[in-house]
């Protein structure tokens, strides 16, 4: 099963003819536990390039959490190599992962995670903050971000004025301020109900529409169903990395979204641009 | 570039906490509020004591040694002192000749008599037999009239010249010139009044309440000719420069006319105001170390709260830190957000502090002693909160800096 995923990795990394935005490579994170050693993740090795949709599935305890905190470069892995756009990041410090996490990852979480004392725009522009550039830059990439989600109009609003897709909106155009390489959405709709779920959905299928690369960390089926690959975890290793079978459409389904989609598809065009 | 506006977020993240928990903050401050007042209050208090002292001596000029039997201040054994011969007329008249020409002269004799005039009477008033020459060597001069003349001493008239609390005391608002007051047993004619001094320190001499006399008319009324009563020696050096070789001199001198063989110690003492001030100055330098000990120990408190309330700030915050980070935070902006919130706590303890000391400060300038709180001392209580502040928060700071952003993120 894992020769078969590398295998299909491989392959589109071959097709796509470009040096993965994200590589794994046999990576190992064990944690002491007690006496013993728990092995979260056994030696996984995954690809993921640009523009693609990949969705990370797996029943809990499978690594899947451990993954993301790796990918996320919240974590760094005990063994194996993780490179993010051609920089390594296994071997780095502290400061500098802190900074990936800033420039390269767009995190958006199932508790979006917002700070819940600050305006929308605040929350919006904390990258742009830790990241040392200008206020003019900033009001102006987190106008344009919050344009995207369609809430620049609740800039002055706090979080807990919002609703909740509201606030995962919010969270969506923080992880875009920077223009990340990844998009990281960990059960971005788990505290959604459906409906509102499925237009937080829709918002991602459409950034993945403008060129986004977007991993999914879910345990939903029709979540990872948005995705165009899947990858199921089991006990620490990928069992199966598959197409999802959306590929196929892709050109008509992106068409498709930025026709239809109701947050301003010239701002997606312009900002992926 | 890049740390700026990180510092910018951290130190606003700091206010915003301290606007959102008020009255935790006050409480908090407190601690440091009373610690800056304490610490405040002590050294203008100090300061006060210094001036209060310059005040009252400062008709001593820096260029006079005196020559007495007792050092001003006895750090070692009285009992050293105790046994040695007063000096008397004799042995200050010989002095005197002997210093002819290389510096002014003046003995003169201290006791302590009862003053009167009218209905009014002073008791214990410093009366001081001594010379024209005293107006040479003191600063201090006639406000009205005139003082002591060469005329006055050799022919040992029965003049006198009042200091300004003997004024008042004995004239209330009327003109004391050419009125006579009793001194002692004698009568004696006012030909002049001192101008006010600085009035007594911690209960030392009080150079207004003094009354000027021939040193002839002295010993004619209270007795001395034959060394029953010490005698002073002022001795003015003619430049500052001089004062060194001038004690030598006068030492030698002493010694010759007491006769002392070279293997004798000297039973005679030279004070200068130098060595006065320099041992009230070590030990306002003690009191102020002592002070400061004890002060710190209640801003010490104070910073231990400011610490605990720091820690409650950091686990609180906890899912913060780790949203922070995982959006780019790195240690040091979240170590500088927690030390700027502590400083900020400090510094406002501090500022309310100096309010409160300038307060204190203004009272006891008004009621005991002249203070004030000067510009070093406002710049030592800004750094001391400072200081604190950034002390009572590094390792509250540390630890929020090192929190697992996993782990943050996962806190509820």
């Amino acid at each position: 099963m894992r020769r078969a995923g590398s295998e299909a990795t491989a392959a589109r990394a071959a097709a796509s003819a470009a040096s993965p935005t994200l590589r794994l490579r046999d990576v190992v994170k064990s944690y002491p536990m007690g006496a013993e050693t728990v092995h979260a993740l056994n030696g996984v090795s995954l690809d993921v390039v640009k523009n693609e949709y990949v969705a990370i599935m797996g029943p809990s305890g499978s690594g899947k959490s451990t993954l993301r905190n790796i990918i996320g470069c919240l974590d760094v892995p005990t063994a194996g190599g993780y490179t993010l756009e051609g920089q390594t990041v296994a071997a780095m410090t502290e400061t500098q992962l802190a900074e990936i996490r800033n420039k390269r990852i767009g995190f958006v979480f199932q508790t979006f995670n917002l700070l819940p004392r600050a305006d929308i725009f605040h929350n919006v522009e904390l990258p742009l903050i830790y990241a040392g550039i200008s206020r003019g830059e900033r009001r102006q990439r987190a106008e344009r971000a919050l344009e995207r989600v369609g809430l620049a109009d609740r800039m002055k609003h706090r979080p807990n004025e919002l609703s909740g897709g509201q606030r995962q909106r919010v969270a969506i155009a923080r992880a875009l301020v920077h223009n990340p390489s990844i998009i990281l959405a960990d059960e971005p709709t788990g505290n959604l109900d459906t409906k509102t779920g499925d237009s937080i959905m829709e918002m991602l299928d459409q950034l993945h529409g403008a060129g986004q690369t977007i991993i999914l960390v879910t345990h939903e089926e029709y979540i990872a169903a948005h995705a165009w690959r899947t990858v199921r975890l089991r006990d620490g290793l990928i069992e199966s990395d598959l197409p999802t079978g959306r590929s196929g459409d892709a050109g008509a389904h992106s068409m498709e979204h930025l026709g239809a989609g109701s947050a301003a598809p010239a701002a997606v065009g312009a900002f992926a641009g | 570039m890049r740390p700026a506006y990180e510092l910018v977020e951290s130190f606003q993240i700091a206010l915003q906490a301290l606007r959102a928990n008020k009255a935790r903050g006050a409480l908090t401050t407190l601690g440091i509020i009373i610690g800056i007042v304490a610490v405040v209050v002590t050294m203008t208090a100090v300061n006060g004591l210094q001036n209060k002292f310059r005040e009252s001596f400062s008709s001593i000029g820096t260029d006079v040694i005196y020559v007495s039997r007792m050092p001003w201040v006895v750090m070692d054994d009285f009992f050293l002192y105790r046994n040695r011969p007063k000096i008397d007329l004799r042995e200050a008249h010989a002095l005197e000749d002997a210093m002819r020409g290389r510096a002014i002269v003046n003995p003169s004799i201290e006791g302590r008599h009862d003053v009167k005039h009218g209905p009014e009477t002073m008791e214990g008033v410093s009366v001081i037999g001594t010379t024209e020459k005293q107006g040479r060597i003191s600063s201090a001069q006639p406000e009205a009239g005139r003082f002591l003349t060469g005329f006055d001493v050799s022919s040992k008239k029965n003049v006198c010249v009042i200091g300004s609390e003997v004024r008042t005391g004995l004239f209330k608002g009327a003109d004391p010139l050419n009125k006579t007051i009793k001194v002692g047993r004698s009568m004696f004619r006012v030909v002049g009044v001192m101008e006010k001094q600085g009035g007594s320190f911690m209960e030392g001499p009080n150079f207004d309440r003094q009354v000027f006399i021939p040193i002839g008319a002295y010993v004619k009324s209270y007795g001395g000719h034959r060394g029953e009563r010490d005698v002073n020696i002022a001795i003015k050096a003619p430049v500052q420069e001089r004062m060194a070789d001038l004690e030598y001199e006068v030492i030698g001198e002493m010694r010759k006319i007491r006769r002392l063989r070279p293997a004798e110690p000297d039973n005679f003492s030279l004070n200068k105001l130098d060595t006065l001030v320099g041992t009230f100055n070590s030990v306002m330098g003690i009191v102020l170390l002592v002070g400061l000990m004890v002060t710190s120990i209640s801003l010490f408190v104070g910073a231990v709260g400011v610490m605990n309330i720091m820690f409650v700030s950091v686990t609180e915050r906890t899912r913060e830190i780790g949203i922070r980070k995982a959006i780019g935070a790195t240690r040091r902006s979240i170590l500088f957000q927690f030390l700027f919130e502590s400083s900020a706590i400090c510094l406002l303890g501090g500022a309310i502090g100096i309010v409160l000391a300038a307060i204190v400060t203004a009272v006891i300038n008004a009621v005991v002693m002249p203070a004030s709180i000067s510009l070093p001392i406002l710049f030592v209580a800004v750094v001391v909160s400072i200081a604190v502040g950034v002390l009572a928060g590094v390792a509250p700071a540390y630890r929020g800096a090192r929190l697992d952003p996993i782990e943050s993120l996962r806190y509820e």
